[in-house]
């Protein structure tokens, strides 16, 4: 039988969903995660479409599940995740989550990837998405990612760029994010290792639409973290 | 006189007076207008004695006046977007920062529709 995170644990936990342009696809997350019993925290990372009023129409349906933030300007998915964990921060959870809020992770997720937390196995998970169901390029771009993040991070992961991941609040209170866009991946596994927290992989299901593979780690986004992550060797 | 030899330095005095103005508006440190000024002059006493740069070449073991002048613009150039790269990151940054803690000032709530 599939594990089920119990309802005290789901009320001390938070997802954090960063989101940029996620208007037409944002609803159906974030109200299948409020559904299920978990709380969010949502940052609109400077969205020029009407996310945050689609947002905000979810957080009249579950005032209690959702809690929103704002950037005034789009800085990167590493800075809307840094918002995140510092807001978190103020609700006292014991669990945080995050994931994508364009569709691409299933919510059914979200209790495989709490288990280890749960039952204490670990203090760090990172969702790993199946190489199958990814497209080539995509597998191309992960596996040269998860290369560079070997050589300059000293980790070994099978994905590196998954934007499914779970932390304890003590864990979290330990690392430190100073990436500003994709290269938080990266630096999450990084910070994690180099604080000796115990982490698992989880297996997560990934649903590929047009529209969630034109974001997220392409070539160029890998150069870009490839010249932010020599740069951080310094 | 070639045009140039008057040109430069004509460019050079308005840049080291404008230095200045910067310098006095605080707007640059002042190793930062000493550095300016000092190459301006240098540039000067090269487009008004050619010869001064082939003097300054052998120095160095460059055979040519030109080559050392190119060679000195384009570290000059190197320099110059190496402190603009430093600066804009430390700008985007601070800007990070502000646009954090406005958004961790402001959460949203029901609460703001009904005021």
């Amino acid at each position: 039988m599939a594990f089920e995170v119990n309802e005290e644990d789901k009320k001390s936990t938070y997802v954090i969903l960063p989101a940029y342009n996620e208007a037409t696809r944002i609803q159906p997350v974030i109200e299948e995660i409020a559904e299920k019993g978990y709380k969010m925290v949502i940052v609109n990372d400077g969205s020029s479409d009407n996310t945050l009023e689609v947002v905000r129409q979810s957080q009249r349906k579950y005032p209690k599940n959702i809690f929103i933030y704002s950037h005034i300007i789009n800085r990167g998915v590493g800075v809307a995740m840094q918002t995140g964990f510092d807001a978190v921060l103020k609700y006292n959870p014991k669990y945080i989550v995050n994931m994508d809020s364009d569709g691409q992770h299933s919510v059914d997720d979200l209790d495989n990837v709490l288990e280890p937390l749960v039952t204490g196995r670990a203090q760090a998970v990172i969702g790993v998405r199946p190489l199958k169901d990814m497209p080539l390029s995509r597998n191309i771009a992960n596996a040269i990612m998860n290369l560079l993040t070997r050589i300059f991070y000293k980790v070994d992961v099978s994905d590196s760029q998954t934007g499914f991941r779970a932390i304890t609040l003590d864990a979290l209170k330990k690392i430190n994010i100073n990436a500003r866009g994709y290269l938080i991946s990266s630096e999450f596994i990084r910070e994690v290792n180099d604080n000796d927290i115990p982490f698992e992989e989880v297996p997560i299901k990934t649903i590929y639409t047009p529209e969630t593979q034109a974001k997220g780690t392409n070539v160029t986004v890998a150069f870009k973290i490839l010249l932010q992550m020599i740069r951080h060797q310094f | 006189m070639l045009l140039y030899s008057i040109l430069v330095p004509i460019i050079s005095i308005i840049a080291i007076v404008w230095f200045l103005f910067r310098y006095l508006n605080e707007k640059n440190s002042l190793l930062t207008v000493i550095l300016w000024v000092l190459f301006w002059i240098i540039v000067s006493l090269f487009a008004i004695f050619p010869d001064f740069s082939n003097a300054f070449a052998k120095l160095f073991g460059i055979t040519r006046g030109l080559d050392f002048i190119i060679i000195i613009v384009f570290a000059v150039l190197v320099y110059t977007i190496f402190k603009l790269y430093t600066k804009i990151d430390k700008l985007e940054d601070d800007v990070n920062k502000i646009v954090k803690e406005v958004a961790l000032n402001n959460e949203i709530s029901l609460d703001d529709e009904e005021e």
